[in-house]
């Protein structure tokens, strides 16, 4: 059914921190991956060793550069985009045929592919671009919160998480139940303020962006100073030091 | 938005197929049509609609269910267009039917016709219409402009001075359709500073590709329209939906052959509108890649 439940259980979601992420698309090949093998239902590519490869991807790092009011200078930060959960999901309430829908034991958002008939308006209702219709199969693809990791009784513990996380080689990426205030996702989401991405388009999105911090004028001037006149090196690059600066 | 040739489609043929229907009912309500007009114009509208939804049709990824859209009448606009267009084209038959077998018509089912038909007009309108991500779309003016465009286009062959009224707020509502197009996300919120989490006035800006090639989400959402073409694509469709068929039927009233020869352009120039409906509209998506 394509009404919205309630979800007043769980709501199960991922922590991203974007002061963290280095942009090394790890966790869009590990998705990619996982969720094209050991299944019927691949994430397809085509010519993707010629020219104009295009394929299906679940998540995708962008690459920003912000300028910085309080130093003038520009930072760069990444951006990993995939499928934020939401509450209120526009995508799940437009489908025609119910293949879309929201879990309401934990929120996910899931296709069901055997009813979806490919018709693309779920994924022009998101406004975060996190649906992509499959260009062979001919069904949506999303994010599924990797659930067939989270609830496997054949996988040890520690790798019951969705496959993104697991891979994160920083950790700029974390599992949890934000309807839980106790959860771990849920205190750094109150210490460090989570972000709603696009919050005006009253989507209510369960998975939370933590900005990157804003380096203060000190911190960009101490970089600025070094190795300029001083040195303290030791050993024979001291002896070197303290010979030249005879001269 | 991509402009997609199969939708572009279906919403002009339908949407002139079902604003005949429309008109025909309202006609045969009022008892100013006779029983083989009836037949002659439904006929048409049928022909037009059933094509304009096979198009649609053919838009689908995954066709074998498209028989499921049905189902979700709910909450989504595209499965009650889908079990509208079904249910008023059922009617439109069996009433093709009796007036054929009986030669007389029954007033009430035309009434029956002009509202269902509007609606099927309604909800096609609204699968744009409900998009907060296409401010473009997002407003009365997307039911406005198509219901009045299907109304026009139904009215050139079988009114004289009321198709002139309807052609008049057509012409109105597509001038100002325009004008609230070109704000799209002027008065938002959504700045790419929103879209990352920042402040909306945030001075953000891509400076690497998120991937190699184009995707999905480009060729779908970011669609790029040359600004200058589009005013000219304006122009023609103006012209070819409105003044043409406007002035010809102030200088030749109640002329048939005339009227099918504006109905031609008219429908032309709906086409280019169409064409720029989609392609001038700027989904929330974009600002990822700015």
């Amino acid at each position: 059914m394509t009404k919205l439940p309630k979800c007043e259980d769980k709501k199960l979601g991922l922590l991203i921190d974007l002061d963290t992420c280095v942009g090394c698309h790890g966790c869009v090949v590990s998705c990619k991956e996982w969720n094209s093998s050991g299944s019927e239902k691949q994430l397809s590519d085509i010519n993707s060793h010629q020219k104009d490869p295009v394929g299906t991807f679940l998540n995708r790092v962008h690459s920003y550069e912000r300028e910085n009011s309080c130093t003038n200078e520009t930072e760069t930060f990444y951006f990993p985009r995939s499928c934020l959960h939401c509450e209120d999901a526009p995508c799940v309430t437009v489908c025609p045929t119910g293949a879309s829908y929201k879990r309401e034991e934990d929120g996910i958002v899931l296709v069901n592919e055997d009813d979806c008939m490919g018709c693309g308006l779920c994924a022009w209702a998101c406004p975060y671009g996190a649906r992509e219709l499959d260009l062979v199969s001919g069904v949506m693809k999303k994010c599924t919160l990797c659930i067939d990791r989270i609830y496997s009784e054949e996988l040890p513990p520690e790798d019951r998480v969705p496959v993104c996380v697991k891979s994160c080689p920083t950790g700029a990426r974390a599992f949890g139940d934000f309807n839980d205030p106790n959860s771990d996702v849920s205190k750094k989401v109150k210490e460090r303020g989570g972000i709603d991405l696009m919050p005006e388009m009253q989507t209510k999105p369960v998975n939370k962006y933590l900005l990157p911090r804003i380096k203060s004028k000190d911190s960009v001037g101490s970089v600025g100073s070094v190795g300029e006149e001083e040195t303290d090196a030791t050993g024979l690059l001291g002896w070197v030091d303290r010979a030249l600066s005879k001269f | 938005m991509h402009p997609a040739p199969s939708i572009i489609l279906f919403t002009v043929l339908s949407g002139f197929g079902f604003g005949l229907i429309s008109i025909v009912g309202l006609l045969q309500f009022l008892s100013q049509i006779s029983a083989v007009n009836i037949i002659i114009f439904s006929l048409i509208g049928l022909i037009f609609s059933t094509v304009g939804l096979i198009s649609s049709f053919f838009h689908l990824a995954n066709k074998k269910n498209a028989i499921k859209s049905m189902s979700q009448w709910q909450t989504s606009w595209l499965s009650r267009e889908a079990i509208s267009s079904i249910f008023c084209l059922s009617i439109v038959v069996g009433n093709i039917g009796w007036v054929f077998i009986q030669n007389r018509y029954i007033n009430e089912v035309g009434i029956v016709l002009f509202l269902l038909s509007l609606f099927t007009i309604f909800t096609t309108s609204m699968i744009y219409a409900q998009l907060k991500t296409v401010p473009s779309w997002n407003n009365i003016l997307t039911p406005a402009l198509f219901i009045f465009a299907a109304l026009a286009g139904g009215s050139i062959l079988l009114m004289d001075y009321a198709s002139l009224v309807l052609l008049l707020i057509f012409g109105v509502l597509q001038v100002w359709f325009w004008y609230i197009a070109d704000q799209s996300f002027m008065y938002k919120e959504t700045t790419i500073g929103t879209a990352l989490g920042f402040s909306k006035n945030e001075n953000i800006r891509a400076f690497d590709f998120a991937h190699t090639n184009r995707n999905y989400l480009l060729n779908e959402m970011v669609y790029k329209v040359a600004r200058k073409h589009a005013i000219k694509i304006r122009y023609i469709s103006f012209f070819a939906a409105f003044v043409f068929p406007m002035s010809l039927t102030l200088i030749f009233p109640g002329n048939f052959s005339v009227s099918v020869f504006m109905l031609v352009f008219h429908l032309v120039g709906i086409y280019f509108s169409r064409w720029l409906f989609f392609a001038e509209a700027k989904h929330a998506v974009s600002f990822y890649y700015n």
